[in-house]
C-alpha cells in the first residue's frame, strides 16, 4: 500500500489515494494495472453486463453504475460521479469512448470535487468538435484538408459545399470518433441518403448528430502523434503511430515507427511542432493525440484531436519505454512533466492488431457469444492487453473489442515474424473473431514493404486468398471429434472451465470417500 | 470405428483402429498413419497439431479455423438436403440486436439488393437487403425492438 514514491519529484503534488476507472472492457483493465503498480486503490464501474468481467475481478473495488446498455450506464454522468463519491475516490479515469471525451463530465467532476484525468473541459470542447478543431488548427498554423469549417446546417449548403470541393467527399461527424457517423461520398446521388445515415448513426452514438464535409485525400496514411503535457506549461511529443490499416475508418494494426519515417528523417519532427501548436493553442495538458492524414508526397494535414487516451497507446509505450497512463495519472495529480522533448527516444519497432469479436468472412459483422477456448500467445516482446476468459460472455452491447496484442522488435521485420508467431499461438474460439485474417495481412507484400494507406484493407480483400488448413489438421480435426463423439476422447474440449478450483474439486472427492 | 466428415463442405470418411487412423476425401486426398491424443494436442506422424472446438461446427486447429461436422454414417437419415424454396423468403437476424429503421411494410413491392430494415448490434448498423424481387408479405418487428439471432424480421414472396 501506498508504494508510489510520493516526494521524490519535490514537488508539492499529492497522489491519488483511490481512482475510479469509468470504463470497461481491456482499458479498464490496463488502468486498473497502472493504479495497482503506482499502489493506488482501483475502483472498477460496471454495468450489468459486466459484474463479472476481468476488470471487476481485478480491481480492488466495484461500483455498480446500471443496465447494460450505455446510455444507462457507462454514458450516465451522475451514476458515475455518485459511485465515485460512494467508494470514496479522488480521481476517475475515464478510458476511451463513453465519458472520455465529454467536456460537460469534466465540468461534473470538477464540480463535485473530483479530478478528471485527462484535459481540461474548455480544451475538449475547442477540440471535441472537428469543425471547431480545424479552425484552431488553422489559427495556429497547421495544415488541414479543405473543406467546410462549420456543421452542415441542411441539404441544400451540403450539396453546395460538395460540390465547390469536388467529389469524392466526406461526411464526418462533429462528435466523432472511430468511424462512427462518417460516409464517403462518390457522387451528388449518393449525398443525400448518406448525410441521413451519417448524422442518424453520430446522434445514437454520440447524442449529437452535427455533420461536415471534407475533401476526400485519396489514398492517404493515417499517422498520429501522441502528445503529453502538463498544468506547468511543460508540453512535449513521443512521436507518431501510424494507424492506416483502417477498415470503415476503425483502426486495426498500428505502428511505431511509421515504416514511412525511414525515408523522410525530419517528418517526425515536423508533424511532432504541428500537433504542439495545436496543443498550445487549445490549452492541452495530460496525454492526448493528434491525427493527421499524409499524402502520397508525405504532405500531412491535420485531421482532429483525441483528447483521450488512444486504444494504441501500447505501441508508442513499447517504443519509447513510457507508461502513457502512469504519467497521465501523475500529471492529473499535479506533478511535474519532468520528461524533457530530449528525452524521448525511440527503440526498434512496435506493431500492435486489434482483436475484435468479428467475422472477417462476412464483411465483419459483430459477433458476441461466449468463449469456449482461450489460450493466449506470450514469450519474447509480446504484450496482451486483453478484457477476456474463457467462459466470458462478449456482451452484444458495447464495442467487439477483445484484446490488443502488441510486440515489440529490434526492426520492423522482427516485428512482423514475432507478431505473426503470437498469432499463430493465440486460440479465442466459441466468438467468431480476425486472429487468423491478421495473419493474412501479416503475409502481404505490400504490409510487410511498409507500403501502407488508409485503402490498404479495400484493395487486401480484392485480392485475399483464404489460406485453408492442410488435410493433415483436418484429419487431426476429425479424429478429436470422432473420439469425442464416441466418448472415448481425452479430456472433453467442448468444456467450459467454470473457474473452480481443483483444491475445491479434491476437498470435495475428499468428502465423498 | 469409421466416421463420415463434412470438412468446409467437401465430405470424406475416418477410419480409426488402435492408434492408426486414415483420412479419406472424397477428392483423392488421403492422409494415413499413426497418432497420439492428449487433451488438445494431437501427434500424427509426429507432427504436432493443437485442436480446439468453438461453437457450433467451428474447430481450430493450429490457427487455423475448419468448420467440421463428424456423423455416424449409420445415423444418416435419408430425405435430409436443402428444403425446395418455393419462392418465399424469410430475413432472419444474424446476431442479436435492435431495429433501428424499418424501411418496407407489408404490401410494398421490392427489388433484389433493396434495403428493408436496419439492425444495430455493438454500435453498428448494418442495413437487411431483399434477396429476391417480390412482395413483403409480412413485418414481424418493430422500431426498438430487440431481436435474437435467427429471428425473422422480413418475410419477401
Amino acid at each position: 500500500m501506498g508504494r508510489y514514491p510520493r516526494d521524490t519529484t519535490g514537488y508539492s503534488a499529492v497522489m491519488f489515494h483511490k481512482v475510479l476507472v469509468a470504463n470497461r472492457g481491456e482499458i479498464a483493465v490496463r488502468v486498473v494495472r497502472a493504479l495497482r503498480e503506482m499502489g493506488i486503490a482501483s475502483v472498477a464501474a460496471y454495468s450489468d453486463a459486466d459484474r463479472g468481467s476481468l476488470a471487476v475481478r481485478l480491481a480492488d473495488e466495484a461500483a455498480y453504475l446500471g443496465p447494460s446498455p450505455s446510455s444507462e450506464s457507462y454514458l450516465r454522468i451522475d451514476r458515475v460521479i455518485d459511485a465515485a463519491k460512494r467508494h470514496g475516490a479522488e480521481a476517475i479515469h475515464p478510458g476511451y469512448g463513453f465519458l472520455s471525451e465529454n467536456a460537460e463530465f469534466a465540468e461534473a467532476c470538477a464540480t463535485a470535487g473530483i479530478i478528471f484525468i485527462g484535459p481540461p473541459a474548455e480544451a475538449i470542447r475547442k477540440l471535441g468538435s472537428k469543425t471547431a478543431a480545424r479552425q484552431l488548427a488553422i489559427a495556429a498554423g497547421a495544415p488541414v484538408v479543405p473543406g467546410t469549417e462549420r456543421a452542415l446546417t441542411g441539404w441544400e449548403q451540403a450539396r453546395a459545399a460538395a460540390n465547390s470541393l469536388g467529389y469524392p467527399v466526406l461526411l464526418k461527424a462533429s462528435a466523432g470518433g472511430g468511424g462512427k457517423g462518417m460516409r464517403r461520398v462518390d457522387r451528388e446521388s449518393e449525398l443525400q441518403s448518406a448525410l441521413r445515415d451519417a448524422a442518424s448513426e453520430a446522434g445514437r452514438a454520440f447524442g449529437n448528430s452535427e455533420v461536415y464535409v471534407e475533401k476526400l485525400v485519396i489514398e492517404p496514411r493515417h499517422i498520429e502523434i501522441q502528445i503529453l503535457g502538463d498544468h506547468h506549461g511543460n508540453l512535449i511529443h513521443l512521436g507518431e503511430r501510424e494507424c492506416s490499416i483502417q477498415r470503415r475508418h476503425q483502426k486495426v494494426i498500428e505502428e511505431c515507427p511509421s515504416p514511412l519515417m525511414s525515408s523522410h528523417p525530419d517528418l517526425r519532427e515536423h508533424m511532432g511542432q504541428a500537433a504542439l501548436k495545436v496543443a498550445r493553442a487549445a490549452g492541452y495538458t495530460n496525454a492526448g493525440t493528434v491525427e493527421f492524414l499524409v499524402d502520397r508526397d508525405a504532405n500531412f494535414y491535420f485531421l482532429e484531436v483525441n483528447t483521450r487516451l488512444q486504444v494504441e497507446h501500447p505501441v508508442t509505450e513499447l517504443a519509447t519505454g513510457l507508461d502513457l497512463v502512469e504519467w497521465q495519472l501523475k500529471i492529473a495529480a499535479g506533478e511535474r512533466l519532468t520528461l524533457r522533448q530530449e528525452d524521448v527516444t525511440w527503440r526498434g519497432s512496435a506493431i500492435e492488431c486489434r482483436i475484435y469479436a468479428e467475422d472477417p468472412d462476412h464483411d465483419f459483422m459483430p459477433a458476441p457469444g461466449t468463449i469456449v477456448h482461450l489460450s493466449e500467445p506470450s514469450g519474447p516482446g509480446v504484450r496482451l492487453d486483453s478484457g477476456i476468459f474463457q467462459g466470458w460472455n462478449v456482451p452484444l452491447e458495447y464495442d467487439p473489442l477483445l484484446a490488443k496484442l502488441a510486440v515489440w522488435g529490434s526492426t520492423r521485420e522482427t516485428a512482423i515474424h514475432r507478431l505473426d508467431r503470437a498469432l499463430a499461438e493465440y486460440v479465442l474460439t466459441g466468438v467468431r473473431n480476425n486472429i487468423a485474417f491478421f495473419r493474412e495481412v501479416l503475409a502481404d507484400a505490400e504490409f510487410r514493404e511498409g507500403r501502407l494507406s488508409t485503402s490498404f484493407l479495400e484493395r487486401f480483400f480484392k485480392t485475399r486468398k483464404k489460406t485453408e488448413a492442410d488435410p493433415e489438421s483436418e484429419a487431426a480435426a476429425a479424429l478429436v471429434l470422432t473420439l469425442e463423439s464416441n466418448g472415448s476422447g481425452s479430456p472433453p474440449l467442448t468444456k467450459v472451465s467454470t473457474n473452480v478450483s481443483r483444491w475445491l474439486d479434491s476437498g470435495r472427492e475428499e468428502l465423498l470417500r | 470405428m469409421k466416421r463420415r466428415v463434412i470438412v468446409n463442405g467437401r465430405s470424406g470418411t475416418i477410419k480409426i483402429e488402435g492408434s492408426r487412423l486414415r483420412y479419406d476425401r472424397e477428392d483423392g486426398v488421403l492422409i494415413e498413419g499413426e497418432f497420439s491424443l492428449e487433451g488438445t494436442s494431437v501427434l500424427l506422424n509426429g507432427r504436432s497439431y493443437r485442436v480446439s472446438k468453438g461453437a457450433g461446427t467451428e474447430i481450430w486447429v493450429n490457427g487455423r479455423e475448419l468448420s467440421m461436422d463428424v456423423f455416424d454414417p449409420r445415423d444418416l437419415r435419408p430425405g435430409q438436403g436443402m428444403a425446395a424454396n418455393h419462392g418465399r423468403q424469410e430475413i432472419a437476424a444474424s446476431m442479436p440486436g435492435k431495429v433501428i429503421r424499418i424501411l418496407v411494410a407489408a404490401g410494398d413491392t421490392v427489388e433484389e439488393g433493396q434495403g428493408l430494415i436496419v439492425v444495430e448490434a455493438m454500435k453498428m448498423q448494418n442495413e437487411m437487403k431483399s434477396p429476391k424481387s417480390g412482395r413483403v408479405v409480412d413485418v414481424r418487428v418493430r422500431p426498438d425492438a430487440t431481436v435474437g439471432a435467427g429471428e425473422i424480421l422480413v418475410v419477401v414472396e
